[in-house]
């Protein structure tokens, strides 16, 4: 089914050449848009293409579009970018369902109004919208407190190849009707379908919220501590680990070896008693602990951290909370580290020629239980790497359920784990 | 005893020559097909019955993958049964076949606490879990009611809710991998197990909720949580539902999280009352219980200040709980509230709608409107925080005519959670129940995506056939009859006072 054997024209619009680099992925050009405004809109692009077949890659922000191996084919680049709205947003229920191509950063301000939150935060949220958030899994630093986007999506409309809209789960935030299709179209890269429409559970925005820092001058013990408070009751909101690079890189210029940052919400007292908790873990761990002064957009920059705009190899390996000592051994010593010891995930970013080394150095490492994938990287680098690693448990499950929901394989056709 | 449904399917040879390899593989006394003895399996906590042509108890997870196999070579359906109190009917046997059941798999094989993850068989007691966590000072947060009696495996199938997943959220939010038996006769592991985060599609998530119709559990890894240090309990009382609804809405508008809203109606607490002496009052219209999880400094401030929101909102009284005693007692009414329906009715039929937390009022002002117009009593006891109706509509069996009219009102209610923008279950489960139920809120198209999903797994249409989607153009449909009147509501044994809905 390559470009040889096609019989119609590729369906969607003409493009600039301008527009064609800005759709770039890995390396590879599309010759035709997309913009639909809605879910049947959407599903109508699909079917067009499923009958060419042409080659779909979905864009939201265009923010994750390093990540994954490269596209086998790309025709058409179907775009999120006219499906913006809010449809629905009742506070008091602690549900809105949006079009997919809001941005992240849109919708927190919408509920910001009105004193709640999605308390998730992929990477660049004025970019990032939530079907792109959805689709490569970006749930950000509080992973470890709030859960990840599986854990807020409780409805999803998606278009399909058939041409036909589908739903799954719905608008209340108990719902156990039909099967949970929200959760295959998370992380899934678009592989499956477009998620056209999402529901989402929100929640009150924290009454307090603070940081801590601790400087360390050895990664373990940062590391430990942070493992150690996430088994607690008053949990951080968020903690991560940096070497003295990606400090800096997050705007902070102390020279400390390692920091481990926490970031803690909730109500005020619980807030003042989780800081002294705090405190107290990293000295017992052979930390100082720092001043308050950092600058605000410290958080930010860290959260933004893992999608670099410059052309640098993002390593990514998420491991059990009691391997974390052994990945904070095995992580090279070039680049930039971050670890987020309470949710068992650690980022290393490092000039590309690097990569491959410390990718089969941190894959030896962690064992089996775990993976390291290429989180980022440009598009010559990926050639020589193995992005996703060996294909997961179920992985024949995984391939079968692609055949039944794409079965000529026009989304995203190479990108996803195992060749999917 | 009423048959109910068409159960046992097989032809007498096929049977005996797949009792005989079933044997092979799990042991002589472990499958069996006696009619007596299989006549335990026919029915569930919902009213329907049907009877299995075998019954298999698995010691392994390689055993059951050996019995699914041997099952889907014989053409037999297949459908696990684990704590049975299914309120939807889904481990009756509706098309016979192999009933698999797990008594002998209840073994909680892993407390990890470095790594927050218990692992445990599928035939292991909820509660008995949160037990074996306690002295660790942790526990598994999915709490349904009938936690005494039903089992994880069950609880995954169903992805189960409780009191208490207001804020820490259902059974698929604590779940992060699964061990499944696959048709093929397969034992896969999916999901990220002990691990944050895994690559591919998210299978873990998908099969939570399946009720059986994808693949067997056969293990399970569990997230486990620090107890709270301190829980917060207060009761407040309103003049009617209404008000109580809107006090619930207020609360969740202060950007307080408790842990529990539960709400009781008047026909409830009079009911409660008679049986319990919980301490509500006779004279009130509504009662909220409501529990925040919090560190000793803050309990009492946050219990303050909902008293407040609850007084601003209407209340007429407002207790807090001072001390644990006091807690239990606060409930104590509320978990005896399922068994106290007795008080007042023979029979009742439990139902499990949702609605947007907004809606409460007007949808519960509706349903009185039924109870009204049809002269069947209906009380409402349930959990107001996300917005997850129970009504019990009372009857008795023994009356002509009062299954059929029972079914009708469920029917409506159901219709109009869906109509509210809400859904016809919120954590019991489509099982035989409510499969036609679902297309109030499901196209045609969106039912034929998850057939196709389902199809995946279970090519051949044998796990669990009959239940989760509605039975035109997918599968025969059973004929549907009343449960018989000597059968009352079943209890899970050792059940009763302390088991709420
Ligand atoms: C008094 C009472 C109160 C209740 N309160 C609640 C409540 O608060 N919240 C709530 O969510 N539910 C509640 N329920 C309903 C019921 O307890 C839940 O649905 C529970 O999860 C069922 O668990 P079980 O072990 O009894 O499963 P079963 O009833 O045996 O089975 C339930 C379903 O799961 C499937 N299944 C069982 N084991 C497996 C397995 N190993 N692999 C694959 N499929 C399997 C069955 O085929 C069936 O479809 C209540 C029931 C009663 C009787």
């Amino acid at each position: 089914m390559g470009v040889n054997t096609r019989t119609e024209p590729v369906p969607g619009h003409q493009i600039s050449v301008e527009v064609q680099r800005r759709l770039e992925v890995d390396g590879v050009l599309p010759a035709k848009v997309m913009r639909p405004t809605d879910a049947e809109d959407a599903a109508r692009g699909l079917r067009l293409c499923d009958l060419t077949p042409a080659a779909v890659v979905v864009w939201g922000g265009g923010t994750q579009m390093r990540l994954g191996t490269p596209p086998r084919r790309y025709d058409v680049a179907l775009s999120t970018e006219r499906m913006t709205q809010v449809l629905e947003y009742e506070p008091a229920d602690l549900t809105c369902r949006l079009q997919a191509g809001i941005t992240v950063a849109e919708l927190q301000r919408t509920l910001g109004e009105q004193g709640q939150r999605l308390p998730l935060d992929p990477p660049h949220p004025k970019r990032a919208t939530v079907g792109g958030m959805i689709a490569a899994n970006t749930s950000g630093l509080s992973r470890s407190r709030y859960g990840t986007v599986r854990d807020w999506v409780i409805g999803v409309a998606v278009a399909y190849p058939s041409g036909k809209v589908a739903r799954a789960g719905g608008k209340v935030v108990k719902n156990v009707a039909g099967y949970d299709l929200m959760k295959l179209h998370i992380g899934a890269l678009g592989t499956l379908g477009v998620v056209a429409e999402v529901n989402l559970k929100v929640q009150a925005q924290p009454q307090a919220s603070a940081t801590v820092l601790g400087h360390f001058e050895a990664s373990s013990p940062a590391i430990e501590a942070g493992v150690k408070l996430s088994r607690q009751y008053l949990a951080p909101a968020a903690a991560i680990v940096l070497d003295r690079n990606a400090l800096w890189a997050c705007g902070l210029t102390a020279d400390w070896s390692w920091t481990l940052a926490l970031k803690l919400e909730g109500y005020a007292r619980e807030v003042d008693a989780a800081r002294d908790l705090a405190a107290r873990s990293i000295r017992e761990a052979g930390g100082r602990v720092e001043g308050q002064d950092i600058p605000s957009s410290f958080w930010d920059a860290a959260r933004d951290w893992s999608v670099p705009d410059e052309p640098d190899a993002v390593l990514r390996a998420m491991v059990p909370l009691a391997a974390m000592p052994v990945l904070a051994n095995a992580m090279p010593r070039e680049g930039q580290a971050m670890v987020q010891p309470a949710a068992g995930v650690a980022e290393i970013r490092l000039p590309p020629a690097l990569a491959g080394s410390a990718l089969r150095r941190l894959r030896a490492a962690v064992g089996e239980n775990s993976q390291v994938i290429v989180a980022s990287a440009p598009p010559d680098a990926k050639t020589s790497l193995d992005v996703w690693g060996p294909p997961p448990p179920g992985f024949a499950i995984m391939r079968a359920l692609k055949d039944a929901l794409d079965p000529h394989g026009i989304l995203n056709p190479g990108r996803f784990v195992g060749g999917i | 005893m009423g048959q109910g449904r068409l159960g046992t399917a097989m032809e007498t040879g096929a049977r005996d020559g797949l009792l005989r390899r079933l044997r092979e593989v799990v042991g002589e006394q472990y499958a069996f097909a006696d009619p007596y003895e299989i006549r335990l399996y026919q029915y569930d906590a919902s009213p329907e019955t049907a009877l299995p042509d075998i019954v298999v108890i698995p010691g392994s997870a390689p055993e059951v993958a050996d019995v699914v196999r041997l099952c889907a070579q014989a053409g037999a359906p297949i459908t696990a049964r684990s704590g049975a109190s299914s309120l939807a009917g889904g481990t009756v046997p509706v098309h016979g076949g192999v009933v698999i059941t797990f008594p002998r798999m209840d073994r909680i094989l892993e407390i990890d606490v470095d790594n927050l993850r218990a692992v445990v068989e599928p035939g292991v007691v909820n509660l008995a879990l949160s037990h074996a966590l306690k002295p660790y000072g942790y526990y598994y947060v999915p709490d349904p009611s009938s936690q005494g009696a039903c089992t994880i495996g069950g609880n995954v199938a169903t992805n189960a809710g409780g009191p208490h997943t207001l804020i820490y959220g259902v059974t698929v939010n604590h779940v992060t991998g699964l061990e499944v038996a696959l048709p093929s006769g397969d034992l896969v592991q999916v999901g990220s197990q002990k691990a944050a985060e895994t690559t591919g599609y998210d299978l873990t998530g998908l099969l939570v909720g399946s009720e059986g119709t994808m693949a067997i559990v056969t293990k399970i890894w569990v997230r486990i949580q620090p107890l709270p240090p301190v829980q917060k309990t207060l009761m407040a009382v309103y003049p009617d539902v209404e008000s109580a609804s809107n006090a619930v809405s207020a609360i969740v508008r202060t950007g307080i999280l408790p842990a529990a809203i539960e709400m009781m109606d008047k026909l409830s607490i009079q009911a409660i009352e008679a049986a319990s002496h919980a301490g509500y009052p006779l004279d009130a219209g509504a009662v909220l219980l409501l529990e925040v999880d919090a560190i000793p400094e803050l309990a009492e401030e946050l219990g303050q200040r909902m008293a407040q929101v609850c007084r601003e909102n209407g209340a007429t009284e407002v207790r807090i709980a001072k001390n644990d005693a006091e807690r239990q007692a606060l409930w104590k009414g509320r978990k005896g509230a399922f068994s106290a329906m007795g008080r007042l009715s023979p029979d009742f039929y439990v139902m499990d709608g949702v609605v947007p937390r907004t809606k409460l009022p007007e949808t519960l002002a509706k349903i009185d409107a039924i109870s009204v117009r049809t002269g069947y009593k209906i009380c409402n006891v349930f959990h107001a925080g996300d917005g997850n109706l129970h009504p019990l509509v009372l009857f008795d069996a023994f009356k002509a005519g009062q299954y059929e009219a029972v079914l009708t009102i469920g029917d409506e209610i159901l219709k109009l959670c869906a109509d509210a923008g809400g859904s016809v279950t919120g954590e019991h489960g489509i099982g035989l129940e409510k499969r036609e139920n679902i297309r109030y809120i499901f196209s045609d198209d969106d039912l034929e995506v998850m057939q196709r999903v389902r199809q995946v797994f279970d090519p051949h249409g044998l796990m669990n056939p009959g239940k989760l989607f509605p039975t035109d153009g997918l599968e025969p449909s059973p004929s549907v009859s009343a449960p018989s009147p000597a059968r009352r509501q079943p209890m899970p044994a050792g059940q009763g006072e302390d088991l709420w809905v």
